[in-house]
């Protein structure tokens, strides 16, 4: 190999164009922007100073906004070479203190699994956006929901995660502070479930005044006062987590994913150690879930006829259910999931008492039907699924397919 | 205004999905309203027929797609040959008679020839069609003010064009009020 | 008399069930991480680097293991062939962190082997220390990617059809800016091996061939002396040397100043500020 003189690097930027840009979060007020845009704006805006990740379509437009405007901010961003180490890269960042992001689709959603289920045992804050597209395999680069079950189960072993699901642009920007203020708190990977319609689209993004909007940072050990020599790295605190330091901070952290006792350690193994470690952090997101879900009902007086739905598919149902009670079906009512994982039986079941017919529109060949059909198998005659591969629903799919079995 | 929906479609190219950015811009931020634009991917669009969808409406808007357009504007044959099937009786069609050659298979709709293709050369080049094209929606629509579309085309489009895109913009409201 | 190193050790407490350590009797990974405690002590005192801005890093296998409780600093035992990658993540998130990768030869060159040369051509200030002991060691000793031709192992056992990589030489090509190799029959140029590389801004990729008794079926003292032998000493003058077959140069391959990625990127942050 032959030594070439390395050329001194000056960035490409005038002082005027340096000085023109923003060097934090959206001020307050009307944007309009590209959902991929909202996203990366709204993880600017919850504290998020590093970007790993690696091209795929439809999800480079977050990455192209990250490389543009992490410099801008403070932070740091870095084209990986592939998926795995983009995730595994949010790791080290975000032990080292700093909130950490990436997006991708179906194809590198896969790959990024090993990182999800280690984030999961060494409980690990970061945000992973998965832009779906349809799959299996290179599948197609238009919008789906196919990934929803994966966000939950494709990680190897027990465990749980948080998922969300954004239906607009104005969405992009607060789920993904909501994103990562579960993952502060819950001290657990959170995975924010868009598609390509959203990412692509455009619309207005209001930005509320900065006091007015809750961003949350994971609670460190030298807040509460307790010190390195009796800090116990598994320990939750009052229940809920245990405290997370940052590497450079003098606790010593040894970071773990294998299983382990409070206090770290992985060599004296028990079947009891075992299990008290797997089920607490599974336990911290399941118990929760009523706590951590978002869901919200429309029109649940007197509803016979239940749709439901979650992200974009959200928009194209709750038309068809405007058109159908302007028609004088005025017994169809309206569910919307806004978080998909974990899934909140309780919640579900304290807001549906009783319907005949659940109507499921989804992106995919029906998937969140299930949990659905298991939380309320007693509290509605017929579960239809109404899926589409591809694109957006339009209203009259679902108005159809309502219309076929409710006349 | 409770909905109102538009469609621009023609080749890969013509400026079609800048129209559908400037048209929900000039909505949301300048003449508040709600817009939401999106545009295809699909394989209509490597066939001519790319196309950019912008829905208006004073209140929120919930389905974010084109059901049946108030307006299409058809820069190309095929934009035509596929859309104007979900173009609502009575809506507006648009189209540039130098591209959309054959005669429109319907009666029951609006339909304005505007050679956006030979206004623009006269700008100065052919690219800027969409604006002439964008002008003559502005004007024969009237939903959003023209002062509205002339601050987003200000930010949409870069400094050193702007002149000869507002210029297009004019020449495209001027031609469809004579 | 205690042993200077196990100040940085946890020997205390919760963890001093950890000792003695998991690692086989004679392995040379445990000498390895000794040399590296050396050279961290070393940069602590001379250089006056806060302790507490060490983090080591492994991936997964018995070079991996020193990170599993018994290091009194900061640390992550983290997914195979990953840890550059996880490296990277933290060195962004605090440029002041001295990020330490602890790999084996299978963990960096076949699972790890694309992070390894991204991080080596990004010349990311690291130091990424290989233990390399021919074999996947902790699995039950399946042939690796540094495995001799002809050599037979539990997933070679008519002999090793391949060919093998030269770690140094990847990490010269893909862009290092500091690459040597040594043995544990070498303690003293480890050390100072270590230290050069933890100093020096950039990429400093430094391999030491450690012994393991248990599955070459050898006396440690023994596989040491032959190190001893099989390592030549390198000069850029013996460039092209043919060497014989279990031989296999010892040196400095590579010190230069190619410019490091974060002094780089800081160039774009600090035009940003205000």
């Amino acid at each position: 190999m032959s030594e070439v003189e390395d050329t001194a690097f000056e960035p490409l930027l005038t002082d005027e164009e340096a000085k023109k840009v923003l060097h934090g979060p959206l001020p307050p007020g009307d944007h309009y922007l590209f959902g991929s845009d909202a996203c990366m704006e709204g993880a600017i805006f919850a504290g998020c100073r590093y970007y790993a990740g690696y091209p795929i379509t439809p999800a480079s437009e977050i990455m192209e906004k990250a490389a543009q405007r992490m410099p801008q901010v403070g932070g740091r961003f870095i084209q990986m070479e592939d998926e795995i180490s983009s995730a595994c890269s949010l790791i080290g960042a975000s032990w080292a203190g700093v909130k950490a992001m990436t997006a991708t689709s179906g194809p590198g959603f896969s790959l990024m699994m090993e990182a999800v289920s280690f984030g999961v045992m060494s409980e690990t804050p970061f945000l992973i956006v998965n832009v779906q597209r349809p799959g299996p395999g290179q599948g197609y680069i238009t919008s789906s929901q196919e990934d929803v079950m994966q966000a939950r189960w494709g990680h190897h072993g027990g465990g749980s995660i948080i998922a969300l699901a954004p239906s607009s642009v104005q969405e992009m920007f607060d789920f993904t502070i909501q994103a990562y203020n579960y993952a502060e708190e819950w001290r657990v990977p959170v995975i924010l479930l868009a598609d390509e319609t959203v990412a692509h689209m455009r619309e207005k993004l209001t930005v509320p005044p900065w006091d007015k909007v809750k961003v949350v940072n994971r609670i460190k050990p030298q807040t509460l006062g307790i010190v390195p020599e009796k800090f116990l790295p598994y320990e939750p605190y009052e229940g809920k987590v245990p405290p997370m330091p940052a590497w450079g901070d003098g606790y010593r952290v040894n970071v773990v994913g294998l299983v382990h006792h409070p206090d770290g350690n992985v060599t004296k193994y028990s079947p009891e150690m075992h299990m008290n470690c797997v089920s607490r952090i599974y336990r911290k997101i399941e118990d929760h879930a009523d706590e951590i879900a978002q869901v919200e009902g429309f029109f649940l007086e007197g509803c016979k006829n239940l749709v439901v739905a979650y992200g974009t598919t959200s928009r194209s149902a709750f038309e068809a259910v405007q058109e159908l009670r302007d028609k004088g079906r005025t017994d169809v009512g309206f569910l919307r999931l806004k978080t998909l994982w974990p899934f909140p039986d309780g919640k579900i079941r304290s807001m549906v008492k009783g319907v005949q017919n659940i109507f499921f529109p989804e992106m995919n060949l029906g998937y969140m039907i299930h949990p659905l059909r298991e939380s309320l198998r007693d509290r509605a005659e017929q579960f239809i699924s109404i899926p589409y591969l591809g694109a957006l629903h339009s209203p009259d799919l679902i108005i159809d397919k309502i219309r076929e079995v409710i006349g | 205004m409770k909905r109102y929906e538009i469609r621009i479609a023609g080749f890969g190219g013509q400026g079609v999905v800048t129209v559908g950015k400037i048209v929900g811009a000039a909505a949301a931020l300048y003449d508040k309203k709600n817009a939401v634009q999106t545009q295809s991917y699909g394989p209509e669009s490597r066939g001519g027929a790319c196309k950019s969808e912008v829905v208006l409406s004073d209140g929120e808007i919930h389905y974010p797609k084109v059901r049946t357009a108030d307006v299409l504007v058809a820069l190309s044959q095929p934009a035509l040959d596929i859309y104007l099937k979900d173009l609502k009786a009575g809506g507006l069609l648009i189209i540039d008679p130098l591209t959309v050659i054959k005669e429109v298979p319907r009666t029951d709709v609006k339909v304005v020839k505007v050679p956006t293709a030979e206004i623009a050369m006269k700008v100065g080049n052919r690219r800027f069609q969409n604006m002439v094209a964008l002008g003559s929606l502005a004007s024969l629509t009237g939903v959003i003010s023209p002062e509205a579309f002339k601050k987003a085309i200000q930010e949409a489009v870069p400094p050193k064009t702007l002149k000869q895109n507002l210029e297009a913009f004019e020449k495209g409201m001027d031609y469809v009020r004579s | 008399m205690k042993h200077p190193m196990l100040e940085y050790l946890k020997e205390s407490g919760a963890y001093g069930d950890r000792f003695p350590t998991i690692f086989c009797p004679g392995c040379g990974v445990g000498q390895a991480l000794n040399y590296a405690l050396n050279a961290v002590d070393r940069i602590v005192k001379k250089d006056g680097v806060p302790r507490d801005n060490f983090c080591f890093i492994s991936g997964i296998g018995c070079s991996a293991r020193v990170t599993s409780q018994y290091l009194g600093f900061d640390a992550i035992w983290s997914m195979h062939g990953r840890a550059p990658a996880v490296a990277t993540g933290a060195l962004l998130a605090r440029p002041e962190l001295r990020a330490i990768v602890v790999t084996g030869d299978g963990d960096a060159a076949a699972i790890g082997g694309n992070h390894f040369i991204h991080v080596c051509r990004r010349n990311l200030d690291m130091t990424i220390l290989c233990m390399n002991n021919n074999l996947y060691g902790m699995t039950g000793g399946q042939s690796s990617p540094t495995t001799l031709r002809g050599v037979p192992s539990t997933t070679s056992p008519y002999g090793n059809v391949e060919n093998t990589f030269d770690l140094c030489e990847m990490a010269v090509t893909a862009g290092a800016n500091y690459v040597a190799r040594w043995t544990t029959a070498h303690p003293q140029q480890c050390i100072q091996a270590l230290e050069k590389g933890i100093r020096k801004k950039g990429l400093s990729f430094i391999e030491i061939m450690v012994q393991c008794p248990t599955h070459w079926k050898e006396e440690p003292a023994k596989m040491m002396k032959k190190f001893k032998s099989q390592g030549v000493r390198f000069s850029p003058e013996k460039k092209g040397e043919t060497l014989k077959k279990d031989q296999f140069w010892v040196g400095e391959f590579m010190d230069r100043d190619r410019p490091e990625w974060l002094e780089t990127y800081q160039k774009i942050i600090d035009r940003f500020k205000e």
